[in-house]
C-alpha cells in the first residue's frame, strides 16, 4: 500500500488495491454520500456523522485557508483544542490565489486537502460544479437557513459572515471630513492616502460587484482616480490605517476593527446608511480527502455552537456567525443589528469575474 | 646490432585545439640513456615529454615502449597514465602539501599496495640517496626549493620504474644550485641505470647531462645527435646559433679554389674562407658556421696561408671568463669569444683567423 | 623490464575502456541538465502557449503573450530604472569600501572586511521591513523623529524607487564590494609604484593608472550585479507594491495569486527578464574571461596600503556608518518595534508590550518553519557540495569531451530570477509522478537547482587553486582517479569545500524567491514565512519573527562556523 509522507493510506492506494470505485478526475461529481441508516452521534456537545474515532486515527487535518496567518492558526487552535490527537496543518492564500492552487494540484492528480475555507462564493460555486467538494450532510445543518447553504445542501455553508464599511484613522480625520457613506470615499482628498484589498480577494469582489450596483458603473472609476494602495490583508490595511500610513481605507473589515481598537489604535469605523458590503465565509470537506473522516468532524465542529463560538470569539477572526441560534457579537452587537449587502444573483455575479479582475488590476497597475 | 630501443616516438603530432604544438616528431631512447629534448619555449618539447607521459592526447603517431604501443593514433591505443608504468619529475615539483615527505615518497608504493615494512626500507633508502633522511617526517611544504626538488625525486624513482620523465626540473633553482644538482642528477641516473627523457631549454644542462640530445623547434626535430656530434657539427643555422654561439656566412661555392678536401666559400666582400663539409652536399650558394670561441684575434697576422683575414674591433664586452668582441670583417659584423685577452681598443686593426676544421658547412 | 612489457601490452590491449571517472562524469552531468533544463522547458512551454489556460499540455502556440508583454511598459520600465540606479548606488558603495579596506591604513580593517558580509546573511527582506518602518512617510521612525525636531511632512519615503533602490543597494551589494575588492586585491602594486616614481602625483596615479586598471573588474561587478538586481523580489515586494510600484518578479507574484492565474503572461514576463539577463552574463564572461584563475603559486600580490594619516578617522567612521545604516539600525529598529503594541518612535508606557514575542513563538512560523529550513539547509549544504564539487571538476579539471557544455548548463541558473525558476520548477514537478511536490524534497531540489551557479563557481575558485600537476604527479605514480581523489583531490580541497558548504547553508536559510511558490503546507521555511506573516498580521508581529528567526539562524551558523574551522584545520593537519 503506498503511503503518503505522514504514513497513512492514501485513498488512490485504496483505489489501487483494487476497490471497485470509478477514478474520476475533476469532471464528474463523486458519489460517496453518507448512508441515511447511520444515526450522529454526540462527541463533546455537537452532533456528528463522522466517525470519530477513526477520525483520531487519521490523525491530521490539512487545511486551506483564505484568513491570514494569525486568523487560520486560530481556527487551527480551536479545534485542536477540542481534538487534540488531530494534528493540523494548513496552507494560507487569499482567495483567488488559495483556488488557484487547489485546482492546479487535483489537475496534477494531487489531492492532499482535507477541507477548504474560501471568503467568495463564485469560485465555490465552480467547485462545486466541478466536483471538488465532498457531498457531506452534517447533522448540525438545522440550525442554518437554506440561503446559507450550498445548493443542493452538503457541499458547504457559511461559516461566517465578514461585514466592511469604511474605516479612517481618527487623528488625521475630524469632524465634518469623516466619511458617512459609500460615496464620501470618493472625494478627491482622499488622493493617494485611501486603501483598498487586491483583486484576489472576494470580499473585495463583492463590494465592486455591489456599489456599481448601486451607484453606477463610474463609480470605480472615479475611485481609480484616487490612487488606492491595495493589500492582501485587513490587518495589513488596518496596520497601516493606525499609524497613519493610509488616511482611510475604503473596505474597512469589521473584525479588523475590533481587533486593533481593542489594541487602542486610533480608528474608527462607519456603517454607511446603504448597508455593509459582506462576504459569506464559506467551508466545505473536499472530495478525495487524504483525511476523510477528519473533514466530516471537523465540518460539524466548524458548524456547530461551539466551533462558531470560537469563530466568533477568537481576536484574530471576529466572525458574525450565520447560526440561526448564534449569540451576538463580542461587541454586543448582533449581525441582524447590520444591513448587508449580498449579491442575490449569485450567477450573475460569478460571471462578471472576469470584468472585475480586469477592472481592478487595471487600477492598480497590472 | 644496435641495442633494442627501449623507448620509440614516432610522428607524433599533438594540437591544442587548432593549434598544432608537436607536428611530426620522432626519435628513439635505448636502454639506460639519458635522452634531452631541447630547445627554446614554445618548441614543443614539454608537450612531446607530457605526451609520452599520457597526460596529453596526440592527435597522430604512435608512442612504444619495448615495442608494445602506449599510445597508437592507427591502432586506437591510448594507455591511461596512470597505467603506463612511467615516472615523471615536475618542474613545479608537485610536492603534496599535505602530507609529510615519508608520505610523498611512499606514494606510488601505496598505490602499488606494497607492504609497510618494503615501503619503509624502500622510503629510507631512496631519501638517503638524495641526502634527505633526516627529513623524512618533516611537513612537506615547509621545505625548500631545492630540498622539494630532491624529494620529488626519492618520490619518483622509490617505485623502481624503468622509465624516467624530467620536465625542467632545475629551472626554479638558482644557478649555483642548479650547476650542482645537475652533476647530482646525473650520477643517480647512472647509479640507478634508468632510462630518462629530460627536458630543458638549458644549454649547458643539455650538454652536461645527455648522452643524446634532440634539438627541437616549432613542433618539429631540428637535429639529433651525441652533445659533441650537435656541437661540433650543427646541421641548420638555427642549431648552430641555439648550441653555442655561433657566426653565419653566405657566399658562393668556389669549386675552383677547393683543395686538400676543404671547400672554398666567397662571401659578397670578397674574402674566402676555406672550410669542411663533412659529407653534407655543398650547392651554389653555401652558408657555414664559425663558432665564436674559435675564432682567434691577434695584433700581429699570425702565420698560415688560409683563413687569415684583417679586421676592425669595434667594441668590446667584458663577460668574466671571456671577452666578446664585436669586429667588422669586410661588410660583415662577426663575433669572437676569447678567454683572458689583452685590452682591445675600439677602432684597432687586427687580424682574425680561423681553422678550417672548424668551419662547418650547414646543410642537410 | 619485461614485467613492463608485460603489464604495458596488458593493459594497452584494453583500449579506453569505460572508467570510473566517465561514469562519475557523465552521471553528474546528466543530473545537472535534468535540474536545470526540466524546469525551464514548462517555463518556455507556458510562454508559448496561447491556448486555454486550463487545459495541459498546452493546445495552442504562439507569441501571443509576449505581444501582451506591450501592455505593460510601466512595469518593464520601473524593473530597469529601479536595477540601473540600484546598481550604480551598489559600485559606489562598493567602491568606496573596497578602496577604503583594501588601500588605505583605517584601523581595524580585517574585521571591518569579515562584517561587510553581514548585510548579506541579514537578507534584503529583513532589511526591507525595517526600512519600512524607518522610513515610511507618515509612520517611519526616521520621519517622526523629524516631525518631532519641528519639520514638517517626511525627510525620507522609502516607498519611492529611489528608496527601493537604496535599500536593494545596502543588502543585496555586497556582492560588489567582494567583487570589486577582489579586482583592486590582484592589481600589481608595482604599476602604481611605476607612476609614482616618475613624479605623479596620488590623485594623477590614481587617475591614470589605477581606475583604468580597475575599470575593466568593475565594469564585470557591475554587470553581474545588475543581473543580481533585475532578479530582486523581497525588497520591491515590501516597499514597491504598497505604492502600486511593480517590478516584473512582484507582477509575476501577483499576476499568479489571481483567480484565475495569468500563468502565460507571467510566463512570458520572466522569459523575457531571462532574455536580458542571459545577455547581460554573456557580456559579463566575455569581460571576464580575459583572465586566469590559477593564483601563480606563492607569489600573491600584496596591496600597498597608502597612509593617509589623520583621514584614518575619518574613514573609519565612514565604515561604521556603513554598518550602522544596513546592520545596526534595521535589527534595532525592528527590536524596537517588536516590544510595542503599535509601533511608533515615541511610544507611551503602556505601549510596551512582551505579547509579540508570546505569540510570535505560538506561530507556525517560529517553530516549524525554522526547523524545516534549518534541516533543509544542512541537507542543501552537504548534497551541495558534493554534486557541486563533481560538477566543477567535470567542468574545469577533466578532459572529458562535452564537459564545457554543462558549464553553459550549470551556469543557466544565474540568468534567471529565482521567482521565475520556480515557476517553471512548479510546474515541472507538479506533474511529476513521483509525489515530491508541496515537500521539503521539491525545495531541496530546487535549492540545489538555483544555487548550481554559486556552489560551482566556488568550488571551482578553489578547485582552479589547485595546481594541477598535483593530481598528474599523482597519476605518474600510478593511482587510479579514485584513489586520487581519495587521497589528493579531495584533502587538499578540504578547507575550500568547508567555505563552500557554510556559503550554501547561509544561501538555502536566507532564500526567497523559490521557496515562497514552492512551500506547501508541511514544508514551510522561514524567508517566506517572514513575507507571508508581513501578509497577514500586524507589523510588530512580523518584526517580532524576523528578529527570532535571524537570531536562531545566527546563532546556528555561529557554531558551524567553530565547527568548520575545527574540521578544515584537523584535516588539513
Amino acid at each position: 500500500m503506498a503511503h503518503n509522507k505522514h504514513g497513512h493510506i492514501t485513498r488512490r492506494a485504496l483505489l489501487k488495491a483494487g476497490v471497485a470505485l470509478p477514478l474520476v478526475g475533476i469532471a464528474a461529481p463523486n458519489v460517496l454520500s453518507q448512508p441515511l441508516s447511520k444515526s450522529p452521534s454526540t462527541v463533546l456537545d455537537f452532533q456528528t456523522n463522522a466517525d470519530v474515532a477513526k477520525a483520531e486515527q487519521e490523525g491530521q487535518l490539512v487545511f486551506y485557508c483564505h484568513e491570514n496567518e494569525a486568523g487560520t492558526a486560530g481556527i487551527m487552535q480551536g479545534f485542536n483544542k477540542d481534538f487534540p490527537k488531530i494534528k493540523t496543518s494548513y496552507v494560507r492564500a487569499q482567495t483567488g490565489a488559495l483556488y488557484s492552487k487547489i485546482l492546479a494540484e487535483r489537475q496534477a492528480g494531487r489531492f492532499d486537502v482535507d477541507v477548504l475555507q474560501l471568503s467568495d462564493l463564485a469560485p465555490a460555486f465552480d467547485f462545486q460544479k466541478k466536483g471538488g467538494y465532498e457531498h457531506y450532510e452534517s447533522p448540525e445543518s438545522g440550525a442554518y437557513k437554506q440561503d446559507n447553504l450550498s445548493t443542493p445542501k452538503g457541499y458547504f455553508f457559511w461559516t461566517g459572515v465578514d461585514p466592511a464599511g469604511i474605516a479612517y484613522n481618527a487623528e488625521k480625520v475630524t469632524g465634518s471630513d469623516a466619511p458617512k457613506g459609500w460615496k464620501d470615499i470618493l472625494d478627491p482628498r482622499w488622493k493617494g492616502k485611501i486603501s483598498c484589498k487586491i483583486s484576489a480577494s472576494g470580499l473585495q469582489f463583492v463590494q465592486w460587484y455591489m456599489l456599481r450596483k448601486l451607484y453606477g458603473d463610474g463609480f470605480w472609476q472615479e475611485f481609480a482616480k484616487l490612487q488606492p494602495h491595495a493589500f492582501d490583508s485587513r490587518v495589513q490595511l488596518f496596520d497601516r490605517l493606525s499609524k497613519g500610513d493610509d488616511t482611510i481605507t475604503a473596505i474597512g473589515e469589521y473584525p479588523a476593527y475590533i481587533l486593533f481598537k481593542s489594541r487602542g489604535a486610533k480608528v474608527e469605523f462607519v456603517a454607511p446608511a446603504d448597508g455593509l458590503v459582506a462576504t459569506p465565509l464559506v467551508v466545505g470537506a473536499v472530495n478525495k480527502a487524504p483525511h476523510p473522516e477528519v473533514a466530516k468532524l471537523f465540518v460539524d465542529w466548524a458548524m456547530s455552537k461551539r466551533g462558531q463560538a470560537w469563530y466568533q470569539t477568537n481576536p484574530n477572526l471576529y466572525y458574525a456567525s450565520v447560526r440561526t441560534d448564534a449569540p451576538p457579537m463580542p461587541t454586543g452587537v448582533s449581525l441582524t443589528q447590520f444591513k448587508l449587502l449580498y449579491p442575490q444573483d449569485w450567477d450573475d455575479y460569478s460571471k462578471q469575474s472576469a470584468t472585475f479582475l480586469k477592472e481592478w488590476n487595471g487600477m492598480l497597475g497590472l | 646490432m644496435a641495442p633494442k630501443p627501449h623507448i620509440e616516438v614516432e610522428n607524433l603530432e599533438v594540437s591544442f585545439g587548432a593549434v598544432p604544438a608537436v607536428r611530426g616528431v620522432s626519435f628513439t631512447v635505448t636502454h639506460g640513456e639519458q635522452l634531452t629534448l631541447l630547445g627554446p619555449s614554445g618548441c614543443g618539447k614539454t608537450t612531446t615529454l607530457r605526451a609520452i607521459a599520457g597526460l596529453e592526447k596526440p592527435v597522430a603517431g604512435e608512442i612504444r615502449i619495448d615495442g608494445a604501443p602506449i599510445y597508437s593514433a592507427a591502432r586506437n591505443i591510448n594507455v591511461p597514465a596512470e597505467k603506463r608504468g612511467l615516472s615523471m619529475v615536475f618542474q613545479s615539483y608537485a610536492i603534496w602539501p599535505h602530507m609529510s615527505v615519508f608520505d610523498n615518497v611512499a606514494y606510488g608504493l601505496r598505490v602499488r599496495r606494497e607492504e609497510a615494512a618494503a615501503i619503509r626500507n624502500k622510503v629510507i633508502q631512496a631519501l638517503a640517496l638524495v641526502q634527505m633522511q633526516a627529513f623524512a617526517d618533516r611537513r612537506a611544504s615547509q621545505l625548500s626549493g631545492g630540498q622539494q626538488q630532491r624529494v620529488a625525486l626519492a618520490r619518483a624513482f622509490v617505485f623502481q620504474p624503468s622509465v624516467l620523465l624530467f620536465d625542467e626540473p632545475l629551472s626554479n633553482l638558482d644557478a649555483k644550485l642548479r650547476a650542482d644538482m645537475r652533476i647530482e642528477l646525473r650520477d643517480l641516473q647512472h647509479r640507478l641505470g634508468i632510462t630518462s627523457i629530460y627536458v630543458t631549454h638549458d644549454l649547458e644542462e643539455a650538454l652536461a647531462m645527455s648522452d643524446h640530445i634532440v634539438v627541437m623547434r616549432d613542433g618539429l626535430v631540428e637535429q639529433t645527435g651525441t652533445p659533441d656530434d650537435i656541437y661540433r657539427l650543427p646541421r641548420s643555422a638555427f642549431v648552430a646559433d641555439f648550441i653555442g654561439s655561433a657566426n653565419l656566412v653566405h657566399g658562393r661555392n668556389r669549386r675552383d679554389l677547393a683543395t686538400h678536401g676543404l671547400l672554398a666559400l666567397e662571401t659578397p666582400g670578397g674574402q674566402v674562407i676555406y672550410g669542411n663539409a663533412y659529407g653534407r652536399s655543398a650547392g651554389d650558394e653555401l652558408t657555414v658556421s664559425v663558432r665564436t670561441v674559435h675564432l682567434q684575434i691577434s695584433p700581429q697576422r699570425p702565420a698560415g696561408e688560409r683563413n687569415v683575414w684583417p679586421a676592425r674591433v669595434e667594441k668590446t664586452v667584458f663577460q668574466g671568463d671571456f671577452t666578446q668582441v664585436h669586429i667588422l670583417w669586410g661588410d660583415q659584423r662577426l663575433i669572437a669569444r676569447c678567454a683572458a685577452l689583452d685590452p682591445l681598443p675600439a677602432g684597432q686593426e687586427v687580424f682574425i683567423s680561423v681553422d678550417p676544421k672548424r668551419v662547418v658547412l650547414l646543410g642537410a | 623490464m619485461e614485467r613492463h612489457a608485460r603489464a604495458v601490452s596488458a593493459a594497452a590491449s584494453s583500449t579506453e575502456s569505460v572508467s570510473a571517472q566517465k561514469i562519475a562524469g557523465y552521471g553528474v552531468a546528466t543530473v545537472a541538465a535534468v535540474l536545470v533544463l526540466y524546469p525551464v522547458f514548462y517555463l518556455l512551454q507556458a510562454a508559448l502557449d496561447v491556448g486555454d489556460p486550463q487545459t495541459r499540455p498546452p493546445t495552442a502556440y504562439g507569441l501571443d503573450n509576449f505581444e501582451a508583454l506591450l501592455n505593460y511598459p510601466q512595469i518593464m520600465l520601473n524593473t530597469l530604472s529601479v536595477s540601473f540606479a540600484a546598481t550604480l548606488m551598489a559600485l559606489v558603495i562598493g567602491f568606496i569600501m573596497a578602496w577604503i579596506l583594501t588601500r588605505t591604513n583605517v584601523p581595524g580593517r580585517l574585521v571591518f572586511e569579515q562584517l561587510m558580509a553581514v548585510p548579506y546573511y541579514l537578507t534584503p527582506l529583513l532589511g526591507a521591513l525595517a526600512w519600512s518602518m524607518l522610513g515610511s512617510p507618515e509612520s517611519g521612525f526616521l520621519n517622526q523623529f523629524w516631525r518631532a525636531l519641528g519639520g514638517s511632512g517626511h525627510v525620507i519615503d522609502i516607498n519611492t524607487p529611489y528608496g527601493i533602490a537604496w535599500v536593494m543597494a545596502l543588502f543585496e551589494g555586497s556582492v560588489a564590494f567582494v567583487m570589486i575588492g577582489a579586482v583592486m586585491k590582484s592589481m600589481d602594486p608595482a604599476l602604481e609604484e611605476a607612476s609614482q616614481v616618475i613624479g605623479a602625483s596620488r590623485l594623477r596615479t590614481m587617475l591614470r593608472v589605477t581606475l583604468p586598471l580597475v575599470i575593466p573588474g568593475v565594469l564585470g561587478a557591475a554587470i553581474f550585479v545588475f543581473a543580481e538586481m533585475l532578479g530582486s523580489f523581497a525588497v520591491a515586494l515590501v516597499l514597491g507594491t504598497p505604492n502600486r510600484y511593480y517590478v516584473i518578479t512582484t507582477a509575476i507574484y501577483q499576476l499568479i495569486q489571481q483567480y484565475p492565474p495569468r500563468i502565460q503572461v507571467a510566463a512570458a514576463m520572466g522569459t523575457s527578464l531571462f532574455a536580458v539577463m542571459f545577455v547581460m552574463l554573456f557580456i559579463y564572461r566575455r569581460i571576464v574571461t580575459a583572465g586566469s584563475y590559477v593564483t601563480i603559486t606563492g607569489k600573491a600580490f600584496r596591496p600597498r596600503v597608502a597612509d593617509v594619516g589623520r583621514l584614518r578617522h575619518l574613514l573609519f567612521c565612514v565604515c561604521v556608518l556603513y554598518l550602522v545604516v544596513s546592520v545596526v539600525l534595521p535589527i534595532a529598529t525592528l527590536l524596537y518595534a517588536s516590544v510595542q503594541k503599535i509601533a511608533v518612535a515615541f511610544p507611551a508606557a503602556d505601549n510596551f508590550t512582551l505579547d509579540n514575542f508570546r505569540a510570535a513563538m505560538s506561530m507556525n512560523a517560529a517553530g516549524s518553519a525554522l526547523t524545516n529550513s534549518l534541516i533543509l539547509a544542512f541537507a542543501t549544504a552537504t548534497i551541495g557540495i558534493a554534486l557541486m564539487g563533481l560538477l566543477a571538476w567535470l567542468i574545469y579539471r577533466s578532459r572529458l569531451p562535452g564537459a564545457g557544455l554543462i558549464e553553459y548548463v550549470v551556469m543557466f541558473p544565474q540568468a534567471v530570477p529565482r521567482l521565475v525558476f520556480a515557476f517553471g520548477m512548479m510546474w515541472a514537478w507538479l506533474a511529476f509522478p513521483i509525489p515530491i511536490y508541496g515537500t521539503l524534497w521539491l525545495l531541496l531540489i530546487a535549492y540545489l537547482t538555483v544555487f548550481l551557479p554559486l556552489g560551482v563557481r566556488t568550488i571551482a575558485g578553489v578547485m582552479l587553486q589547485v595546481d594541477k600537476s598535483l593530481d598528474e604527479c599523482a597519476q605518474m605514480c600510478g593511482a587510479s582517479w579514485m584513489f586520487r581523489m581519495r587521497t589528493i583531490s579531495i584533502p587538499l580541497l578540504v578547507p575550500g569545500l568547508v567555505a563552500a558548504w557554510l556559503l550554501l547553508f547561509i544561501a538555502s536559510v536566507r532564500e526567497l524567491g523559490a521557496s515562497i511558490l514552492l512551500m506547501g503546507p508541511h514544508s514551510k521555511v522561514i524567508t517566506p514565512s517572514i513575507v507571508e506573516s508581513w501578509f497577514g498580521t500586524a507589523s510588530e508581529l512580523t518584526a517580532t519573527l524576523a528578529l527570532i528567526q535571524t537570531f536562531v539562524v545566527a546563532a546556528a551558523v555561529a557554531v558551524l562556523v567553530v565547527v568548520t574551522r575545527r574540521v578544515s584545520t584537523h584535516v588539513v593537519n
